[in-house]
């Protein structure tokens, strides 16, 4: 009985504390932030808005698509890097690919059912496609000439080149002396043994333009890459490459400090400043 | 008590066999929850050997089956040692008769009650525990002492308790029992040494729930290792089933390796015997705890009570120093000195004579019909009279009443050469004489407590070991400080009433010290319960005896040092094999992992850092070699970790480096020779 | 490199005054708080004995479910929904525990479920009273090892009132205006489209982001406003911004020493303690980053570096010092995917929960944590100098090292059976989005983050069925209620003993000795209770 008043007091008081600390830390405190906040940092506070011509266009920190109506990349725009949010660069479903650093191997479509690009395959893809949209060779290790991930799967007497589906031609035709055979959709092969071929190739697309951000959003892209993408802007709008590379300079901010972070390059401040110097 | 300290008979263990496995009865194991594990572990093994018989299967029943035992031997070989002592105890309680003192009537010993009164004659054993009431007579009580010569037992003071089971050599006395059927002294030495009723003491039901901790812990990382080993398995279709792992997960003899390997059974299986091999040290010494927990509790003492007399100091004080009177040669005063001392046998007496001869050269004489005056406590003098001269020596007042009475002068100077020696501690005799009618003081005899030899050291030693030592005396502070200041002890108490002491006890432990001290006199039984560790001299009256929680039967204080370290080593060890138990693991996952896991994940073979041949041979050598470390450090089990008095934080060090990393590294040698020749039968590969 | 040195310099300036100060809120009397007290009808001068503390502690966390619970069962009804509907059952059940057990697992994407009030009324409110309720019971234990002969370990209402009031809030509202000027935002702005450069469309939405991002840092709690958390350039917008949170995020866990130092009176032990976590830490860090910057994994060879889930801004030093941060504390907010780790780096991630949240854990829990470690470290060692151990003059009988055990027993037996009975059903195995051993990795991930109290994950893993968000759920509430209850019970035993007085026999617990045998003793236990585990997983991937 007297255990049961303690436990009733200690609710009663309960409920008075979340009610007084919920308007304290709930209430005054954020709204506190808010008004200090939009007083004294009122670009930030509503989000580093980026206008042209008077109309918002964007956000500074938020990354967003440069591309077509059919998806495609608009060749005069430097390219983002690839995103997970949603259907790319959505603010509304951020997310990241969350596919771990072995996953290599394909499910293949099959009738009715969609299969599954590996992370291997995605960034073989993208480095084949960021290669032929800059006109360098897209070719990295552990990928076949025609963007998947170069991975055999072998059996006591036979190989399969498992993100190959038929009629494919498999990278290397043989294997520890055995034919390697293309992958049949639908067909099991998880009894293998997982083998990753290296193939040598060096890349020449940098590392964040065939991989995807961890919020989907990400605003820059490497010094790298936008170097990469510097010809092709030039030629696009038929400026000099030079003027292109000083823009990307202009646009590429250090790690702050000279030492927290890495440089990057500020793709729709770029873009912008491209628009802009037209 | 012959029995060396410490050395393992290796006929012990041969001898203990039947009683460890008497012991695998599970209502026994009960006790012991991890090696109730491993046995559940065995018959698990046993069955599945059965059901799917292979010779790696039955390898691992045999040998989870040896480890269980093993743990049993340990324990076994621990109480065997007691149980030849109790068997000698029996011998001197063999069925005794007792004559009441009143009635005169002849009962059996069992059926006195405590307040019958006996009489007890030479020849006749004493029929149970009692004080004398009457009478005095000398005992052999070498049946629970193993010391052959007799002690004196009187009626009054502290020398009044006589024990059942010992035997009168002369004279006649009439004791009151004191003890109740069946719990006299030697009922309670026998079940002591036998570990009949052993009970945890705190630190080890502490320990034993971290060890269950341990347990629980890795009971649950075998068995939830299950369904993620089936889903390994199922993802890699493609390899074999191997004995280890098959699409149905690991085996059930492999996952029981695994488990016992993990849990800690070589402290398990080694806990109970630390503790009877601990008693069992302080028996050898002649030293009955009364409870584990005192033996527990001399390892945590901070604060050591020493009596000054006889542990601190020698019994009995010394003649140190003659100090001549004006106009007396000292060589005069020596002489007189001699002269007066040859016929007093006491301590003092004697060491006067021996002084004269070391200090003087002068030898023993023979006197012409010298007359002797014996010390009385009214004179509180002796001497000797030859011929006209009369040699007294004595208490200062004592002996200077007598020179004024024979007209002589003592003088303002010795008064201060007496005031001088009390200052510094001593005790001072003055000498005095009357040699024709001429009486004049000699001089000053300095009487010195001597202190024993080594207790500086052993003293010193204490303070390392972060114990405080106080000396209680009933001297006066000033003779106090002087000899605490020569023996080095920490501080003191003087003119100590047993009240004081008991004061002392309590502040002490009012500020979280354990506290030690011995005492032998009704009087000190206060104390000696309110004490952590009290032990009582076995000379001493039964009421000091059930007061202390220990009693020795030397009746030497100085082993309460002894009994500290004792307690101590007995935590060391304890400690040092549970760190070693759990270091042990490490090289056990990296025998057992990769032999489950390699043929799934190739890559896991990086772990088999031992290079262990086969799976199945890594999994038995495991095994093996967790049930062999427990035979091998069973020795170390009852022997205890030397322990060298030293600060905690050097003991840390060494245990650390021999047990933790030792215990590291130990296995993966172990495991490695172990697979070196087990690889080589068949059925492991 | 300076990134890690210049956070440590840091620290190292910040955690003496900071530290102090927290000892003199904690030990000092009731300041212009006073007027709080009175609306909760308490006097803060009565304290509670260690029942008493935990029944308040809990009834507060009961009320605070289910205040959070229904916020968002009703907040389609509620200002701000921005449209929202009700949260389903399961899923506001679970991140009411999970908020209110300063886990902040989220089984949701906040910026398409949860309402503007619910973020700043339901959930940062808890960001700051769950912090708070774990400094609490640090402080309680404190004091069972400052006081002697003591019924009483201090007033729950107090301690709570004094932390969010005194400590948490101050450093927040800095912390959120410094985060307002590198960027984040805080408006009350809703989703909404804009036309974009290249003259698509572009959903943007705001929100009381910077003040919910302030203390979701310093109160270690890590539940994003957004999915993607701090790697969503609203949360964490610059690189500089990134070094303020993780230097939040660590701040008073490793203040939280000298606070103990300084109210037990001894400041070197403080020291040992923070030394502890300190050792730990940069190693942990250390090894993470190597890791991630060798990017030994098939992925990240073929692309080059470990960029998958990492941001341009932040780089791969960058993410994994913020990684490792985060799983250190119990914070688990993320600027990258975990999940895309490399096998070694995933596992570093893994291991620092693994090690309790102790090094240096969460807001008070973890210093409680490494306190029970220094408990059970000074039992086998003390041991091993022959006395009946003691810590800090408190004897460790068995009482004390019951609770100790029991304490350490949670978190493992809940992460390997969660994880255990999780492999071994269809719903459980149904939520991997990798195969193979990463999917293990995923699900072993999800329940060592919740039984941590963690939150962060490797997110490709589905936790929005029923079935995980039941079984997160109860694995949040054991790991965080159990041991503080079994915390509060020992700082109740130990405030009733009185001290041992030191001697040179006492084991000496601010030395080097002594801090490293409990940064020994705390990973070789851990190594040994999840060996297999990491094995099938992590190691099973990585190492070939």
């Amino acid at each position: 009985m007297e255990r049961l008043l303690h436990w009733t007091r200690a609710h009663l008081v309960a409920i008075r504390a979340i009610v007084v600390l919920t308007v304290l830390t709930g209430g005054i405190y954020p709204l506190l932030v808010m008004g200090v906040g939009q007083a004294l940092f009122h670009h930030q506070a509503n989000g580093s808005l980026v206008q042209k011509d008077g109309k918002t266009v964007g956000s500074a920190l938020i990354g967003q698509l440069f591309t077509g109506k059919d998806g495609k990349p608009l060749a005069r725009y430097f390219q983002t890097r690839p995103s997970e949010a949603g259907e790319g660069y959505d603010m509304l479903s951020t997310a990241a690919s969350n596919l771990g650093p072995e996953d290599i191997v394909d499910t293949l479509p099959v009738p009715g059912h969609a299969g599954r690009k590996s992370l291997l395959t995605q960034v073989c893809a993208r480095s084949r496609a960021a290669g032929e949209l800059e006109g360098v060779s897209g070719a990295r290790p552990y990928c076949t000439d025609e963007g998947v991930g170069a991975v055999l799967k072998v059996f006591p007497h036979r190989v399969v080149s498992v993100n190959q589906p038929c009629p494919a031609t498999p990278f290397i035709p043989k294997y520890r002396g055995m034919a390697v055979e293309c992958a049949r959709p639908g067909e099991d092969y998880a009894a293998g043994r997982t083998v990753p071929v290296d193939g040598g190739a060096t890349a020449e697309v940098p590392p964040d333009a065939v991989t995807a951000s961890g919020s989907g959003l990400d605003p820059d892209i490497s010094v790298e890459y936008a170097r990469l993408q510097a010809p092709r802007i030039a030629r696009e709008r038929r400026t000099p490459v030079e003027r292109v590379l000083a823009l990307i300079a202009a646009h590429t901010t250090g790690p702050a400090l000279g030492f927290l972070g890495e440089p990057a390059v500020h793709v729709l401040d770029l873009n912008l400043a491209l628009d802009q110097a037209r | 008590m012959a029995v060396a300290a410490g050395l393992l008979d290796p006929r012990q263990l041969v001898t203990s066999l039947p009683d460890a496995v008497r012991k695998l009865n599970p209502l026994t194991l009960w006790h012991n929850p991890v090696m109730l594990i491993v046995e559940v572990g065995a018959l698990a093994t046993t069955i599945l050997a059965a059901a799917e018989p292979s010779f790696f299967a039955w390898a691992i029943a045999v040998w989870l089956w040896l480890t269980v035992i093993f743990a049993n031997l340990a324990e076994a070989v621990a109480e065997g040692r007691g149980k030849a002592q109790a068997a000698s105890l029996r011998a001197a309680k063999r069925d005794t008769t007792a004559r009441l003192h009143e009635s005169g009537g002849v009962v059996n010993a069992s059926d006195l009650r405590p307040g019958d009164l006996v009489v007890v004659e030479a020849g006749e054993i004493i029929p149970g525990d009692g004080d004398i009431v009457e009478g005095i007579a000398s005992v052999d009580e070498s049946a629970i002492t193993g010391e052959s010569a007799p002690v004196i037992r009187e009626s009054g003071g502290d020398r009044s308790a006589v024990t059942g089971g010992t035997k009168v050599l002369s004279d006649r006395i009439i004791v009151r029992i004191t003890q109740k059927p069946g719990e006299s002294f030697i009922d309670r030495m026998i079940a002591l040494v036998e570990g009949a009723d052993r009970q945890k003491t705190p630190n080890e039901i502490a320990l034993n729930i971290l060890l269950a901790a341990l347990t629980i812990i890795f009971l649950v990382a075998t068995a939830t290792m299950q369904p993620m080993a089936i889903y390994a398995r199922d993802i890699n279709p493609g390899v074999p089933d191997s004995l280890a792992l098959t699409a149905d997960g690991v085996s059930g003899v492999v996952l029981v390796s695994l488990l016992v390997c993990l849990i800690p059974t070589t402290i398990g299986a080694l806990l109970s015997a630390i503790g009877i091999a601990g008693m069992d040290r302080l028996v050898q010494r002649n030293v009955l705890a009364l409870s584990g927990r005192a033996v527990e509790a001399a390892g945590d003492v901070s604060t050591l009570l020493l009596d000054k007399t006889g542990t601190i100091t020698l019994g009995n004080r010394q003649a140190a120093a003659f100090v001549p009177a004006s106009g007396v040669s000292p060589a005069e005063l020596a002489a007189a000195a001699q002269l007066a001392s040859l016929a007093d046998n006491t301590p003092e007496g004697r060491s006067i004579v021996v002084y004269a001869k070391e200090a003087f050269g002068l030898r023993e004489r023979e006197l012409i019909q010298p007359r002797w005056v014996p010390f009385t406590a009214q004179t509180r003098m002796s001497g000797v009279d030859v011929a006209d001269r009369q040699i007294r020596k004595g208490a200062a007042s004592a002996v200077m009443n007598w020179v004024r009475v024979h007209d002589g002068h003592p003088g303002e100077q010795i008064r201060g050469l007496v005031d001088g020696i009390s200052a510094s501690g001593g005790t001072p005799l003055v000498v005095g004489e009357v040699n024709g009618g001429q009486a004049r003081v000699l001089g000053v005899i300095h009487l010195k407590d001597v202190v024993k030899q080594g207790m500086r050291e052993r003293f010193a030693e204490m303070r390392r070991m972060g114990i405080r030592t106080i000396m209680i005396t009933g001297d006066n502070p000033l003779t106090a400080k002087a000899i605490a200041d020569e023996a080095g002890v920490d501080d003191f108490l003087a003119e100590a009433t047993p009240e004081d002491k008991l004061t002392l006890i309590r502040k002490e432990q009012a500020g979280g010290r354990l506290v030690a001290m011995t005492g032998d006199g009704t009087n000190d039984a206060p104390a000696l319960a309110q004490a952590d560790v009290g032990v009582a001299m076995n000379t001493g009256t039964s009421a000091a005896k059930e007061a202390g929680n220990m009693v020795d039967l030397d009746s030497n204080p100085t082993k309460l040092i002894e009994i500290v370290e004792i307690g101590k080593q007995l935590l060391i060890t304890r400690g040092a094999l549970t760190t070693f138990s759990i270091a042990n693991d490490i090289a056990k996952y990296f025998a057992i992992i990769p032999a489950i896991f390699a043929a799934v994940y190739p890559g896991l073979d990086a772990l088999n850092v031992m290079r262990l041949a086969t799976p199945q041979s890594a999994v038995l050598s495991a095994v093996v070699f967790n049930a062999i470390i427990i035979v091998a450090l069973i020795p170390l089990a009852l022997r205890g970790v030397r322990y060298r008095p030293s600060s905690a934080a050097d003991l840390l060090s060494r245990n650390l480096y021999r047990y933790g990393l030792g215990g590291v590294i130990a296995p993966f040698i172990g495991i490695k020779l172990i697979d070196l020749v087990l690889q080589h039968l068949p059925g492991m590969s | 490199m300076f990134f890690i040195a210049s956070l440590i310099l840091a620290l190292a300036l910040v955690h003496k005054p900071l530290g102090d100060y927290m000892a003199r809120v904690y030990s000092g009397p009731p300041g212009r708080e006073r007027v709080l007290y009175r609306l909760l009808g308490v006097r803060p001068d009565i304290e509670q004995r260690w029942p008493s503390y935990a029944r308040a502690l809990l009834a507060f966390s009961l009320i605070s479910v289910l205040v959070v619970y229904g916020l968002q069962r009703l907040q389609h009804h509620l200002l701000l929904s921005l449209g929202f509907d009700a949260v389903p059952t399961h899923v506001a059940w679970n991140t009411a525990i999970s908020f209110v057990t300063n886990t902040n697992w989220q089984a949701y994407a906040g910026e398409n479920t949860m309402g503007h009030l619910v973020q700043m009324s339901g959930l940062a409110v808890q960001n700051f009273v769950s912090a708070a309720v774990g400094m609490s019971v640090a402080v309680a234990l404190i004091r069972g090892f400052a006081r002697r002969g003591s019924e009483t370990i201090g007033n729950f209402w107090v301690d709570l009132i004094r932390g969010t009031v005194r400590i948490l809030l101050p450093i927040a509202f800095v912390g959120a205006l410094i985060l307002v000027a590198g960027g984040v935002v805080q408006n009350f702005t809703g989703p909404h489209e804009i036309a974009t450069l290249a003259g698509g469309t572009q959903h943007m939405t705001g929100g009381p982001v910077a003040s919910q991002e302030a203390i979701k840092e310093l109160g270690t709690n890590g539940g994003g406003f957004y999915n993607t958390n701090s790697a969503h350039p609203f949360e964490n917008p610059q690189t500089w911004t990134n070094w303020i949170e993780i230097f939040l995020l660590l701040l008073i866990p490793f203040s939280f020493p000298r606070t103990f130092g300084r109210m037990i009176g001894q400041l070197r032990q403080g020291y040992a303690i923070l030394a502890v976590m300190a050792i730990l830490a940069v190693l942990s860090v250390i090894l993470l980053n190597v890791f991630e910057l060798s990017g030994k994994a098939i992925v990240p060879q073929a692309v080059g570096a470990a960029m998958e889930g990492k941001e341009t801004r932040f780089g791969v030093a960058g993410s994994a010092t913020f990684a490792a941060a985060t799983t250190l504390t119990s914070t688990g907010a993320a600027n990258s995917a975990h999940d895309s780790y490399t096998p070694l780096g995933g596992m570093m991630t893994l291991l620092n929960m693994m090690l309790g949240e102790v090094a240096p854990g969460g807001t008070g829990s973890g210093l409680y944590g490494m306190l029970i470690l220094a408990v059970i470290t000074v039992f086998i060692a003390g041991l091993m100098v022959g006395r009946t151990p003691e810590y800090l003059g408190k004897r460790i009988s068995a009482r004390e090292i019951k609770l100790a055990s029991l304490y350490f027993l949670v978190t493992p037996v809940l992460v390997l059976t969660g994880t255990g009975i999780a492999m071994a059903n269809r719903a459980g195995l149904a939520a991997m989005l990798n195969a193979g051993p990463h999917g293990f990795s995923e699900i072993l991930y999800a329940f060592t983050s919740a039984a941590n109290n963690n939150g962060s994950a490797f997110a490709g893993v589905t936790v929005n069925t029923p079935w995980y968000c039941v079984a997160l759920g109860l694995c949040m509430a054991f790991g965080r209620f159990l041991p503080i209850i079994f915390v509060l019970a020992l700082a109740g035993s130990l405030a009733r003993q009185q001290a041992v007085p030191v001697s040179a026999g006492t084991l000496p617990t601010h030395r080097p000795q002594f801090v490293g045998l409990v940064a020994g003793v705390t990973v070789i236990l851990v190594a040994l209770t999840f060996l297999p585990a990491l094995a099938l997983g992590p190691l099973a991937e990585g190492v070939h």
